[in-house]
């Protein structure tokens, strides 16, 4: 049987970094093949060479069997590949119709957009999704914007589906749903590559699995035959033990915040009457479904959006229910946003600014008539020593060219720095993968050890149960539902479902 | 797999090939990188020759308009290298151009979109005259007393915007700009009204006194240029320097992070935006002051436009915006001598800057981006 896809060779350096250094890959029609790595590894490189968007240095590649030249993603949808990426290629005003006819042009546009109007009704009906052609991005939730990318690379006829990561951005929910959308493709003869680095994903969904490690394929395994332990033990090279929760007691309350209500920027009240205590040396966890307002608690704990109403009182500051986030940073509050790059970092200024702006207001680095340099080199030099920031050739480069989990430590170590007493943790190992995830986690116990308290917010629940010491469900903007540690899974995961 | 190897083998040469005949040319055969880092030598090297390609599409505009190509030569290079009357305008040129260039580079490092330098420089030049025309001040201080006056009242002129940007975030581009118009309005209703020469009748203010006017410091150095220098010291160290100048990065580069690490962007917007302004009241002061000697219709036309070239030519630093200006001083005075000789518009000095800021940020893109072609 000859493969859908396959990639010989490939090679892709980046301005001297070597992304993929001989990468072998294929795919066959009927199959639903997951490509498992870290992130770094090459998947995310490897899938873009097979969807025309980068001209690999050396390599061939394959469709049924006849080698192609990809000069462009136009080309790749000649060749029947469509592509998934993870940040959807959509224009936000536009509505469904016009994004799919964009990527699909016709030759005549009235005509054209009734066509493509009636085709995206038929293939939603065929997949099961409940999408409106007529509806603009912007209404669109994240799991419904990704179905329309899927329905706009089906309609351009693709038989190659090739997902980034998409299952990263959704909740479990709709992630079962997604990956029996993708058997069911798989079963009516596409070719589905599934590019993850969930476990469970690839050994319940999938029927062959690429593991990639230092832009190599190292392995072509059969998901059947394989289990997480192994699979773990291939793309990380070592098995990576989970941390375990210390058992110290907690402490007296370090931050309380009671009856808090806060909204968005566009006046809709998503933090109802939010109430809770959290003590020091306590991890206190936030399971929910994204959007029951989370972010507007984060925003509210941090001093960048006011509260309508309730109160945050610090132990040792006393009120600080409307400080500006300069003043609850001395009062001892650090965080770490689920928005990394947009609120954690400053992507086009250097490593150096971006770790020493966190203290740099305590005249560690000179006085205020004048930056000293070195002093602010050598403190980062140490941090990122100290807190394994990978990938930082010259601390001069721009923080934006961090990997996701690079970037992620590099906002730990200058949070953590300063010795918080509280910490906002939201979705902190939201995309990264295995071992960075570990090293978070090991963070935010080290901190809890030294007697931070700690405010743990994230989707996934498996990383709020195993790290809280107690847990809220917060749904629709309160807190509905609190668990000592251990809880129960099922129970937990009841009151998110259910009030939500 | 592949049991039948070899057919598959020779179709696959004859598609590629065919693939390669197609598209060989395309900019697919075109690869870009993103630069992680980047040499200042190499920085230097890429600007230099945007530099160089922007001259050389302007000196062929000239020809073309019946410049000769000695001309050019002479009235660029040798005039303004052994002409000691042509430094001395040049230098007496640079100073508002440094004024306004290092002002707006102010207020591109906090991202406050300032397209109100004429009109600050409008109140600059009204803020000095008013001092001038009630007579305010013993003579000694006369001079400081203007000084500080138009500083005022070109800050003055940004806070109206400054302010609705601050707290209702309303877009300044519109406003600072709009403003300009109010500014030109009112000066043109003082020229014709009250402050109407009474000696000859003409719409500019009475002649500034002797003790009103900055003086020549010899050598061709006029006070404005100190004055100028002064400030570019000032902001230079203000932005390069301080921790303030450390905040100004990170509002510039993204101000919702900025925010959330407790940088005080409130604070930094504001005083940058007001110093802004006061630089451009300042040139608005200096051409009153040293070049007219009087308030007059249209001092400030142009600057603004040039203000904004130099920063962004000047990557918003306060030091380089200074050498631009000086450049740029260079491109007005030869300019005006190419008008006179040679009946070459005004227009076409504009033309040149135009050309110039092109090609300089087309180089940006080479800055950011490695390109190579594969095979």
């Amino acid at each position: 049987m000859v493969a859908a896809l396959k990639l010989v060779g490939v090679r892709k350096s980046f301005d001297g970094f070597v992304a993929l250094d001989d990468a072998e890959f294929e795919a066959r029609a009927g199959e639903v093949h997951a490509l498992l790595g870290e992130n770094g590894a090459g998947k995310s490189s490897l899938m873009n060479v097979a969807a025309g968007l980068y001209t690999p240095d050396a390599g061939q590649i394959f469709v049924d069997g006849e080698e192609v030249v990809l000069s462009g993603p136009r080309e790749a949808t000649a060749c029947r590949i469509g592509m998934v990426h993870q940040e959807f290629k959509l224009v936000r005003p536009f509505t469904v119709v016009e994004n799919v006819l964009l990527a699909n042009w016709r030759g005549r546009f009235a005509p054209g957009v009734r066509e493509t109007e009636r085709q995206i009704k038929k293939k939603a009906a065929e997949l099961g999704f409940d999408i409106d052609p007529k509806s603009r991005i912007d209404e669109l939730s994240i799991a419904e914007r990704q179905r329309v990318e899927i329905i706009k690379v089906l309609l351009a006829g693709a038989r190659i589906l090739i997902l980034d990561e998409p299952t990263a951005v959704l909740t479990d929910e709709e992630a079962v749903r997604l990956l029996k959308t993708v058997r069911a493709l798989a079963a009516g003869g596409a070719a589905v590559v599934l590019v993850t680095h969930k476990l469970g994903e690839v050994t319940t969904f999938t029927d062959r699995v690429t593991v990639m490690r230092n832009g190599r394929a190292i392995a072509l395994l059969n998901s059947r035959a394989t289990d997480a332990a192994q699979l773990t033990q291939l793309a990380v090279g070592t098995t990576v033990a989970s941390p375990r929760r210390a058992s110290s007691p907690p402490g007296e309350p370090c931050i309380t915040v009671k009856g808090l209500r806060a909204a968005r920027a566009d006046g809709h009240v998503t933090v109802n009457d939010t109430s809770f205590y959290i003590r020091a040396r306590e991890i206190y966890g936030v399971a929910g479904v994204g959007g029951n307002g989370q972010t507007e608690l984060v925003e509210a704990l941090t001093g960048v959006r006011a509260p309508l109403a309730g109160s945050i009182e610090i132990e040792g500051a006393g009120d600080a229910t409307r400080a500006s986030p300069e003043r609850l940073r001395d009062f001892g509050i650090a965080c770490i946003p689920s928005d990394r790059f947009g609120y954690g970092i400053a992507g086009g200024l250097s490593v150096v600014d971006n770790f020493c702006v966190g203290q740099i207001g305590e005249g560690i680095y000179g006085s205020w008539m004048r930056t000293n340099g070195s002093a602010m080199r050598e403190a980062t030099t140490e941090a990122v020593g100290e807190f394994d920031v990978q990938g930082v050739r010259t601390l001069r480069q721009r923080a934006a060219l961090l990997s996701g989990g690079n970037a992620q430590k590099l906002i730990i170590a200058r949070e953590f720095t300063r010795n918080p007493k509280v910490i906002v943790a939201h979705s902190p190992s939201r995309g990264l993968d295995v071992r960075a995830c570990a090293a978070v986690h090991e963070r935010l116990l080290t901190a809890r050890a030294r007697g931070a308290a700690i405010l743990l917010i994230s989707d996934d629940l498996d990383e709020v149960l195993s790290l809280s010491d107690r847990i809220g469900v917060m749904t629709r903007g309160r807190i509905a539902a609190e668990f000592e540690a251990p809880a129960d899974r099922q129970a937990v995961g009841r009151i998110m479902v259910h009030h939500a | 797999m592949l049991n039948d190897p070899l057919p598959v083998a020779s179709r696959t040469q004859t598609r590629s090939a065919k693939k390669h005949a197609d598209h060989g040319w395309r900019l697919g055969r075109l690869n870009l990188e993103l630069r992680q880092y980047m040499s200042p030598w190499y920085q230097a090297l890429i600007l230099g020759s945007a530099l160089v390609v922007g001259l050389g599409v302007s000196a062929a505009l000239l020809v073309a308009a019946g410049v000769k190509p000695a001309a050019l030569f002479d009235e660029f290079i040798v005039d303004n290298c052994t002409d000691p009357e042509n430094l001395h305008s040049i230098l007496f040129q640079a100073a508002p151009l440094i004024f306004v260039g290092v002002s707006a580079a102010l207020a591109f490092r906090v991202r406050f979109w300032n397209l109100g330098i004429e009109g600050q420089m409008i109140w600059g030049g009204i803020g000095a005259t008013a001092v001038s025309f009630y007579d305010t001040g013993p003579p000694a201080l006369r001079l400081f007393l203007m000084m500080v006056f138009a500083a005022l009242a070109g800050a003055a002129w940004i806070i109206v915007p400054l302010w609705l940007r601050v707290r209702w975030h309303i877009n300044e581009i519109i406003i600072t700009l709009l403003l300009n118009y109010v500014a030109l309005n009112f000066l043109l209703h003082l020229l014709y009204g009250p402050w109407l020469d009474p000696k000859d009748n003409f719409p500019h203010s009475p002649q500034f006194r002797a003790f009103e006017r900055l003086p020549e410091l010899g050598f061709g150095i006029s006070s404005a240029l100190v004055l100028a220098l002064l400030f570019t010291a000032l902001s230079g160290w203000l932005v390069l320097v301080t921790r303030f100048g450390f905040f100004m990065r990170f509002v510039q580069n993204n101000d919702r992070m900025a925010l959330a690490v407790g940088v005080p962007i409130g604070l930094v917007t504001m005083v940058s935006a007001l110093f802004s302004g006061a630089l451009s009241g300042l040139a608005g002061f200096v051409i009153a002051a040293a070049q007219e000697g009087r308030l007059t219709q249209s001092y400030f036309e142009g600057y603004g436009f040039s203000g904004i070239l130099i920063a962004f030519l000047a990557r918003s630093n306060p030091v380089a915006a200074m050498v631009v200006a000086i450049l740029v001083a260079v491109l007005f005075v030869s300019g005006r001598s190419l008008q006179v000789f040679y009946q070459i518009p005004f227009a076409m000095v504009q033309l040149i800057q135009a050309i110039i800021v092109i090609c300089v940020a087309a180089s940006e893109f080479l800055m950011r981006h490695r390109v190579h072609w594969v095979r």
